[in-house]
Order: structure tokens, then sequence, then C-alpha cells
């Protein structure tokens, strides 16, 4: 199925605070290829795991569609490994636990009832259709049970917001190493550029939450917006995190120069490998927030000049990237461009050894 | 308790962590649900396995066990703490190839740490979520350097530690009061009188009524400690193995 572009998918679109021409090429229409097309006042799903458990199932049924479900997971074998280095059938079979255990209610003695009939929070109907969509249709395993496991989180996920990657965790570490030896950043406003689903936000929100701190974020979706307030508040962060709708920076024109830190996870795959993907990405999940046009490097370097305005003195920032290219690339233009901007730039590696990370401060 | 580490990767394969920060766990609002009986056969996940791991560690029991004691280890590893003990440590994910990031969705969550000091090797991949990894993977190295890692005792002057005292049945005639309940198996703290008892263990040359006397119980009571812990069991059972002793059942 596919959807033209809707109001949640627009393209991006910069502010005229900076006028940088290398951001004119982003002022362009994206394609999607998202499934879903949602209605502004966007209500967000609630996660599998979290509705109330109002089927129930005999326990053969159950057993029968385990039995059919893993069938179809072995049916797979290395294909999609080899088509796009996709999942293979030990790793869907490990989702399927997990399916299991956020459909089901409760352990099989006490799950169970007398009449050998089991608690379910989705009917047997909508679990076949959905493990079917995994298999079948590729649709990532995050949106078929509308979460994703992040730290110490579970974040609401669907349709039309990135699914948090566990990359994506070290940037919480990073700002909590940097909050521990600043009073004055643990105090001060944050911001969260493209949160999605708030994963970011979240977790910074938590780190400063005990010094009084808040943190901003922002996406141009409103999908995003309404899953990361779902996020919010389910971890009682709303004093914390502010959302606020809009593109990049926009949203943020009272913050100019006040920004105690600034992180982002942009889109930063190059337009010509966003066909490679492997399908539980490149079919699934949103392209505005994997695009990075030509080199990837678009928003990246929109948020680098954005930084430089945005941020306080001694303000601290960290950027996701494609990998050291990129790093090397966002390095070298806040060194020549911005020369006088930033102070102590630094690149770090994720945990598999890619240098993924930009971080520093602000002069 | 599951902690939050800082982690500053160097550019190599494998990140080597020299800086750490730990805060509160975040309100969880889920707990896992225990899998169905029929659940139980599900296709094992492939990852490098327990054994691959032992083949890695450059402290082996099987081999050499007697002399396992590790330069700096004046004070034991397993007293470190979370952040002490992670900070001599390096760790990667099982990933290796691909671009990794927006890229892939395969839920790789899967976390090997590597003690530096000794080589010993933990990892956990059971958990959704790659932070909650690194902690089970941290528990787990501690109780593996318990089990592989060996401090000498003066026998002549052995006095058993606290945290030894600690496992032991109340009727131990040297156990005073003072020691609170007797700690079992699935208490983190085992770990470190399991360590404690090992020691004695390689001192005595893996006879138990020798190290019974010295902790003032039967034979058969220490047997039964012994025999509450799998990986104790087996550890005993492998020195005694290399003493020509029988194993104990």
């Amino acid at each position: 199925m596919k959807l033209t572009l809707t109001s949640v998918y627009r393209p991006h679109c910069f502010p005229t605070l900076l006028n940088s021409s290398s951001f004119i090429s982003l002022c362009r229409p994206f394609c999607t290829s998202a499934l879903s097309s949602v209605p502004t006042g966007v209500k967000p799903q609630v996660p599998l795991f979290l509705r109330p458990p109002i089927y129930s199932t005999k326990l053969c049924d159950l057993k029968k569609w385990h039995d059919w479900a893993k069938g179809l997971a072995f049916s797979v074998g290395s294909t999609f490994l080899h088509s796009d280095n996709g999942p293979d059938s030990s790793l869907l079979c490990r989702e399927l636990k997990w399916l299991m255990e956020d459909a089901v209610v409760g352990h099989h003695s006490l799950g169970v009832k007398d009449d050998g009939r089991v608690e379910m929070r989705v009917d047997m109907e909508e679990l076949y259709c959905l493990w079917r969509q995994r298999i079948l249709e590729r649709r990532p395993f995050q949106y078929v049970v509308g979460c994703e496991h992040w730290r110490d989180f579970v974040l609401s996920v669907q349709e039309g917001v990135l699914i948090p990657r566990p990359e994506t965790e070290l940037v919480v570490d990073f700002v909590s190493g940097v909050v521990s030896e600043n009073e004055d950043l643990k105090k001060g406003a944050w911001a969260d550029l493209g949160t999605g689903s708030g994963a970011l936000a979240i977790g910074i929100g938590g780190v400063l939450a005990s010094g009084g701190g808040r943190v901003i974020a922002t996406d141009l979706s409103p999908v995003a917006v309404a899953v990361a307030a779902y996020n919010v508040q389910r971890y009682c962060l709303q004093d914390n995190i502010e959302l606020r709708e809009g593109s990049w920076f926009e949203p943020l024109k009272d913050m100019e120069g006040r920004l105690a830190g600034l992180v982002s996870n942009p889109p930063y795959i190059p337009s010509k490998d966003i066909s490679g993907l492997q399908a539980e990405v490149g079919r699934h999940e949103p392209r505005v927030s994997l695009d990075g046009g030509i080199d990837g490097m678009d928003a990246l370097l929109h948020l680098c000049d954005g930084a430089a305005l945005m941020l306080k003195p001694g303000g601290f920032f960290a950027f996701e990237t494609n990998g050291k290219q990129q790093c090397r690339a966002l390095v070298d233009y806040m060194e020549n461009n911005r020369s006088g901007s930033f102070c102590n730039l630094e690149i770090r590696a994720d945990f598999a050894g890619i240098q993924r990370f930009v971080i520093g401060f602000h002069q | 308790m599951a902690h939050m580490f800082l982690f500053k990767p160097t550019l190599s394969l494998s990140l080597r962590l020299n800086k750490t920060s730990i805060s509160l766990p975040h309100r969880s609002f889920r707990h896992s649900h225990p899998p169905f009986p029929f659940l139980s056969s599900t296709h094992p996940i492939s990852l490098p396995s327990a054994s691959d791991s032992n083949n890695r560690t450059h402290i082996r029991c099987s081999s050499n066990h007697t002399s396992t004691a590790v330069e700096g280890s004046e004070k034991s590893f397993v007293h470190l703490t979370d952040v002490e003990l992670m900070r001599q440590c390096e760790m990667d994910t099982f990933k290796a190839s691909g671009p990794g990031g927006q890229h892939r969705n395969k839920r790789e969550s899967a976390v090997r740490i590597k003690h530096l000091p000794t080589g010993v090797i933990a990892q956990a991949s059971e958990d959704r979520s790659q932070h909650k990894n690194r902690a089970s993977a941290l528990n787990r190295l501690r109780s593996l350097i318990a089990l592989k890692v060996r401090k000498t005792v003066d026998l002549e002057a052995y006095s058993p530690p606290r945290e030894l005292l600690q496992i032991l049945p109340p009727k131990s005639s040297i156990r005073g009061s003072d020691c609170g309940p007797q700690i079992g198996p699935n208490n983190p703290k085992f770990a470190l009188g399991m360590q404690a008892l090992l020691d004695l263990f390689f001192a005595v040359e893996g006879s138990v009524s020798e190290a019974a006397k010295y902790l003032g119980l039967s034979t058969g009571a220490l047997s039964r400690i012994i025999l509450s812990d799998d990986s104790l069991r087996k550890e005993v059972n492998n020195l005694r193995a290399s003493k020509g002793m029988k194993p104990l059942k």
C-alpha cells in the first residue's frame, strides 16, 4: 500500500532563521511509503502490552497459532538475511516469544483458567493477522506490538514514528556525564530536535529531573508529537519535558542563545541508500526521519548552524550520524565554517565500534 | 537495581570504558511474564555460546587449578562496585557488519563484557533492551569472576571472611549471630561468599571434610551448600576431578 503525501509527511521546511544555501536542497517534497495516513488531532495507539485483557482463547487454539507462527518464521530461513540483511528464522522466533509475552496475560499457571482458557490482550484473528504482517509484509516487530524497549523504558511507537535504535541510547550517557560535572547545565533548558517517539527527551528528562532542568522536544510530525506526549506522560515527565510541533529550530525561537544543551538523531541516510534499506526500515519507517539528502548531511549541517545560534556559552551538543565519514565531515564543517563557535569537539563510537556521534561545546 | 553506565568508547572495535556514572533506575511499567510451557522449545538464538566465551577466557580452571591469582587483585574484583568493575571492562555488541544506526532493525541487543585484568567474559541477550542486557551481563561477570579468580589462602592463620560466614547455615559453630540470616544462591551477595569458599577449597585441595573443619560445619552440611548452586558445584567438582577425587552429587 502506498499513500501520497499527507499533511503528516511534510517536506522539511527549514526555518528562515538561517540562510545557508546548503539547505535549499532540503526544501523539496519527500515521497513517503509509510503505511498509515493519520488525521490531525492524532490519537496515539496503545501498545499491545498495555491493552486490557478483554479476550480469551482456548490454550489449544493459542498453541495452534504458535505452531503456525513458528512454521512461518522457519519458512523464512535466511532469505531476508540474504536479500537485505533482514532477520533470519532464529531472530523471528525470538520476536515470536516477545509477541506472546505482550499478547497473553500472565504465567500459564495463573493465566490459564479452570476451563483451559487464557486471557488475551488481542483476539486470535488479530494475532494471526499481526504475525502475517510481520513475516509477509516485513512490518517491523516494534510496530506490530506498538512498543520498543529502549534503555530502561518501554516506549510506544507506531507507523509514522522512527523506532528508537540501541545506538542512540549512548547519547543519554553522554548527557548524564556532562551534567554530572556541571550543575549549571543540569539546571538548564535542553532541546531534543526531531524527537520522534520522545526517546532522547525522556532519557535526558530523567537525567535532568533531579536538578530541575527541562527538555523541549520538537518534531514536525503531529504523529510523533502525539506519540512522544503519550510516552512522556507514561513516565510522568510532563513537568520536565515540553513538546513543540515544528521543524527543527522553528518552534524554539524564544530560546535563542539560551539552550544549555542540544541533542538530535536527525535523518542521516544518503538518499541513494534509501531504496536498498532493510524492508522493515525502508518500507515502513517514515522516510522523513531517515533521508538526510544527497550526502545525508542536510539536517546535520542545519543542526550545526542552529546550535551555534541557540546554545548559550558553554552549552553542550551531541548529534548522531551515519558513521565515520559524516562525523569527520561534521567536525570539519564546524572547525572551518563555524570556527570560533565550538570547542572540545569529539567523535565517539557506538558499541559496534562505528564512529557514530559528534559531541562538543559552544564557546 | 538497574544501573546506567557512561561509556566513553574508543574508536577500536572493542570499546573501553574509562568513565562511568550511575543513576537511580527509572520507573518500570512492565515485568516479563514467564513463558508458556510449550514455548520452551523455542529455537535457540544463534549467539556465541557460553562455551565460546569460556574459550576466550584467559583463566581456565581446568588447566590450572592452583595459580590463578591475578596481579593487582589486592582488592577482590568481586568487591568492586558496578561502576568500578565496569571501568576495568571493555564492552562490545555482537553486531560486526553493516552500517547500523538508522539503517537497521534487527533488535540485536546482545551485549558482551570483557573484564580486562582477568580476561573473564560475560554476555547477556535475553532482554529486549541493550541497556538492561548490560546490567545483566555485569551481574553475570561478577559471578564468573568469583568462580574463576582465586586468591591464595593461608591455612595456618585462616579465618573465614564475613561474606563466607553469611552463606553458611546458622548451625555452623564459628558463625556468630551477628552474621544475619543465611544468604542463599539467589542473593547477589552469594557470589562474594562463593568466591571465598572456593578460595578455601583450593587451599585444602578439594577436600570437603577439610574445608568443613575450617568452617565449623559437618561434611554433609557443607556438601549441601556446594550442591545448592550449579556453578559452584561444577567448579568444586572440576577441582576434585583434577585431584583424582570423586565428584560431589
